[in-house]
């Protein structure tokens, strides 16, 4: 169990332009749950290839537990990794399979067998051992593989995409069972996903890469509510955040943020960090869930017109999609609320969950923290 | 907990140094370890090598002798082999290589697309035959074949010589084309088909162009085995006129007590670039390294 | 040559292709005579007719040149009591063993694993060596050999002996290493091609879990290509069981008969002494020790066999 440093790791291929890492900074805690989540190509699997040691870091240095690992073999970094494909030895059987590591380390034979029953037990996969790994089913491969893991009694867990060959049934049953499993044995995990539900669901922080950059490190909860910019915005939660363009008024100390034909006014902390921005154009972002229904005869909160285009029933509520002028926006309304595509509506937006971003770096403004200099997040690279 | 946002103060990062000197520690390491290697994989090269230095050496110097010594870059010794016979004997090693590969070659195609695409009885057993004759080198056959030829009077001809050679490559090269055709698609026989193309049209315009490369293998595999024959011309054909290259060689070995290596290193020389040369178009063309699965020897 | 054009029937949708079934056509059987003429004419007839001839006292010249008889087990007698052909059976199952399989199979293997590590220019220039070997003709290599193991030339002076006519002296010895140097090739080829196969992120679990270099390439890696390795060493059977012309061109199977291995001896026996009939019996005895070594690696390869690989 140990605490996970990266400082200004990057990573550059032969023969490649872009790096596939670039300048990451990162720390897990001991045993905190890690979710590096983002699109294919984000970096996050080269990244958890340089923790493993099968990649060397371009730049920077990778600590377990303060020690600098660049130069430490794979072999002797003391992690276990279960990767995509499992990586089970196909020529062995499942008990084989599970032993390899601890005859490796020379452990003594009772222990071994101890060892395997107890874990073998625990996931339900005592009645495999003598099977080979072609007549498993995913699912029994993918636990033999966490077995494997487990028994290394590893310094950290490595999870590059455990569940993206799984159905859809046996993913959210697996979830369940490695965040049980986490419980177990709380060890520092990296959990390598692009998955946006797994992350939110397992993570205790997630960290978002795009292009190779950190976009954002934080836990769920935080990430959904304060994204540092629109990338990070519309990759977490579904449906998609939605962006409109309004723009920044200021009226003597005052400043306003107007969209839609709504103007909403700031107070003076916020109003103060915007000054800068005054006259010109700025993103606002509401979730789905933050944007409502005007109710009928209009309340204090401005509203904005626009037209119903699509309506999609989900049983438990109905996500509406709507356009406003030229903008389009999705948002939830109860379940029978009897919206039927052409009607005409009026929304107004929860003025506590705004969020405002650049333009044109997407990066998000703070609004009344002390530092109001704008993040700078870049995007997509 | 803390919010990172990449670009903003690296906190409390230390030299950038300590970092740069482990990478560069740890991939020293590994060229080290890749020097030593390779170092051991060029000692293994050269020891294959010193044999074949020692041939062009001894056929390009005015007294070559068992021992190396530097080449004079004269070509005394390939005017010598040619003398020797080499020229017509090379000749008559092309003459039983070409029509050899021509005849397996062709007899392969026809029964490997007839395997592969028609209903043919017996397919299976005719298929696992195919593959055990494979396992068998003609060479076991050498006593029943030659008391064959001599009652059919087959005997000193290239051409049936030929025949023999064809016979030892066959199975293996049905085997190897029946799986090539197998993976043509069979759209484009039905496409054609559709239009009233018959079979043997079909297997010209449509299955050759498409199946070029598995019949190339056949063909240069035939041709480098019946390039090198030596026991079945041996037996077969006894006319010294007849006589390839392989079995040249071999007479001039034995003949002269005093065995005249430059010249002799000049003609296994000009005997073998025909075949390495063949053997460096076909890898380049047939995308690099195809391994002779099993056809060469004997 | 019939044109055998297919009936518009046959590829009415729903029809024939549709259940995959083709109806035989006769003209079929046209498209594979010639193959199974010269399957049957030179394969098969003169299997049958070497288990007859084996049997019999045929002679190349000489009384029973013409007039011959069938003289049932005499030949199998004379061999199990004739000292030249067990020497035979020894020799061919030391060459077979130790120069083709084992010596050809660990060179292939070491070349094989350190191409996967060596430098790029290391790794073809040396392929190209090895394989430039190989694609020599026999007989090339018979005499490349022969010269080089001369007395007064490069081997000799090597090993500090110059005055010792290698061939003289250690004949088996030099025949077999010519024989590795000439048939590595095909190894290494074989083991790369497996080698490859390997899935690296086993090899990567591996290391994870700790394992030495050693212990991965023994205990994951060799057993993941196990049937290549068989296989590889089965063809390296066929072919060197059956070698004649690597030995004959350079010993002629001596000195005396230190260098006859089976194919050798039956040449030997059939076309200098003239005894066609006993040359066939060995020639025979040479097959059924083929088949036998067959037989064992096609059974430790019954598991990959039956899971269709």
């Amino acid at each position: 169990m140990a605490k996970l440093v990266l400082e200004g790791v990057s990573k550059t291929f032969k023969g490649k332009p872009l790096a596939a890492v670039y300048d990451l900074d990162l720390e897990v805690e001991d045993g905190e749950f890690l979710v590096v989540v983002g699109p294919s190509g984000c970096g996050k699997t080269t990244t958890l290839r340089m923790i493993a040691g099968f990649e060397t870091p371009s730049q920077g240095v990778i600590r377990i537990d303060g020690k600098p690992m660049n130069s430490v073999l794979p072999k002797d970094r003391n992690l276990a990794m279960v990767f995509q494909s499992y990586a089970l030895f196909p020529h062995m059987t499942v008990a084989k399979n599970l032993s390899f590591g601890m005859k490796a380390r020379h452990e003594p034979k009772a222990t071994i067998s101890r060892e395997i029953e107890t874990i073998a037990g625990m996931l339900g996969i005592d009645s495999l051992l003598d099977r080979k790994p072609a007549e498993l089913s995913g699912g029994e491969r993918q636990r033999v593989a966490l077995g494997r893991a487990l028994l290394r009694r590893p310094q950290a867990f490595l999870l590059d995409e455990p569940l993206s060959n799984l159905d859809a049934a046996l993913r959210v049953q697996m979830r369940l069972e490695i965040k049980r499993i986490h419980k177990q044995f709380p060890v520092t995990t990296v959990y390598v996903t692009h998955d946006q539900v797994e992350a939110m669901t397992m993570a205790d922080r997630i960290a978002l890469m795009s292009g190779g950059r950190l976009q954002q490190a934080a836990a769920p909860e935080r990430i959904y509510d304060s994204p540092a910019n629109t990338f990070v915005a519309t990759f977490i939660g579904t449906p998609k955040i939605n962006l409109l363009s309004g723009s920044v008024v200021s009226d003597g100390g005052a400043c306003h943020v107007t969209f839609l034909g709504c103007t909403y006014s700031l107070d003076s902390a916020a109003s103060k960090a915007l000054h800068r921005f005054a006259g010109s154009s700025v993103t606002v972002g509401f979730r789905p869930e933050e944007v409502r229904l005007a109710p009928g005869g209009g309340g204090r909160l401005p509203t904005a017109q626009g037209t119903v285009e699509l309506v999609e029933p989900l049983g438990s509520e109905t996500n509406v999609v709507a356009r406003f002028d030229e903008q389009v926006i999705v948002f939830k309304v109860p379940a029978r609320s009897g919206l039927s595509v052409g009607d005409s509506i009026r929304v107004e937006f929860e003025p506590s969950q705004m969020k405002l971003f650049d333009p044109d770096s997407g990066a998000s403004l703070d609004l009344g923290s002390a530092h109001s200099e704008p993040q700078l997040s870049p995007i997509r690279v | 907990m803390v919010t990172i946002a990449a670009g903003t103060q690296r906190r409390g990062r230390r030299q950038p140094e300590e970092g740069q000197a482990l990478i560069l520690a740890a991939t020293r390491r590994v060229t080290r370890q890749r020097v030593l290697l390779s170092a051991i994989h060029s000692v293994i090269g050269l020891a294959f090598l010193l044999p074949m230095l020692w041939v062009i050496d001894a056929a390009f110097s005015v007294h070559a002798s068992p021992l190396l010594t530097r080449p004079s870059f004269t070509l005394v010794n390939f005017r010598s082999a040619l003398s020797l016979g080499a020229g017509r004997a090379i000749g008559n090693s092309l003459y039983l290589a070409v029509v050899s590969t021509v005849i397996a070659t062709a007899v392969s195609v026809l029964a490997a697309y007839a395997l592969s695409r028609q209903r043919v009885p017996l397919k299976g057993t005719l298929l696992v035959g195919t593959l055990v004759l494979s396992g068998l080198p003609i060479t076991l056959l050498l006593i029943p074949i030659y008391i064959m030829y001599v009652h059919l009077n087959w005997l000193n001809s290239p051409f049936y010589t030929s025949l023999a050679l064809a016979a030892s490559s066959v199975p293996f090269a049905i085997w190897l084309l029946k799986n090539f055709i197998d993976q043509v698609p069979k759209e484009f026989e039905e496409a054609a088909a559709i239009e009233g193309s018959g079979g043997m049209r079909i297997l010209w315009r449509v299955i050759v162009p498409l199946a070029t490369p598995g019949i190339l293998v056949a063909a240069i595999i035939t041709f480098i085995n019946s390039w090198g024959a030596f026991l079945l011309p041996l037996v077969l054909d006894a006319n010294p006129a007849n006589t390839p290259a392989s079995i040249g060689i071999y007479d001039n070995i034995l003949a002269n007590s005093q065995v005249s290596y430059g010249p002799l290193a000049a003609y296994a020389i000009l005997f073998s670039v025909p075949v390495i040369v063949l053997y460096l178009i076909s890898t380049r063309w047939l995308h690099g390294g195809f391994s002779f699965a099993g056809g060469v020897k004997g | 040559m019939t044109v055998a054009t297919a009936p518009a029937g046959d590829l009415a949708p729903g029809s024939s292709r549709a259940n995959d079934r083709e109806r035989f056509k006769p003209s079929t059987l046209l498209w594979i005579s010639p193959a199974t003429a010269i399957l049957v004419g030179l394969f098969l007839v003169p299997i049958g007719y070497a288990i007859y001839l084996g049997f019999t006292n045929l002679q190349l010249l000489g009384p029973h040149a013409q007039f011959y008889n069938f003289t049932g087990l005499a030949n199998a007698d004379r061999m199990v009591h004739d000292p030249q052909f067990w020497s035979s059976v020894k020799l061919t199952l030391i060459f077979v063993i130790g120069s083709g399989i084992v010596a050809q199979t660990i060179l292939g293997m070491a070349l094989a694993l350190l191409g996967q590590r060596s430098f790029l220019t290391v790794r073809m220039s040396v392929g190209s060596i090895v394989i430039v070997a190989w694609v020599l003709p026999e007989i090339a290599c018979a005499f490349l050999w022969y010269a080089f193991s001369q007395a007064g030339g490069p081997l000799s002076h090597l090993i500090g002996k110059p005055g010792d006519d290698l061939l003289s002296t250690v004949p088996f010895l030099i025949v077999c290493v010519a024989n590795v140097w000439r048939g590595t090739a095909f190894s290494m080829l074989i083991l790369s091609a497996g080698l490859r196969g390997v899935p690296e992120e086993v090899d990567e679990a591996a290391q994870l879990e700790g394992a030495s270099y050693w212990r991965r390439l023994f205990r994951v890696t060799l057993p993941i290509i196990r049937p290549t390795i068989l296989v590889n060493m089965l063809l390296i059977t066929i072919g060197t069981i059956s070698d004649f012309t690597l030995i004959y061109a350079m010993t002629q199977g001596g000195p005396g008969t230190s260098t006859a291995i089976l194919p050798v001896f039956m040449y030997i026996e059939a076309f200098t002494y003239n005894a066609l009939g006993y040359g066939t019996a060995i020639a025979l005895a040479l097959m059924v020790i083929g088949l036998l070594i067959s037989a064992v690696y096609i059974h430790q390869l019954r598991p990959e066999l039956r899971r269709g690989q």
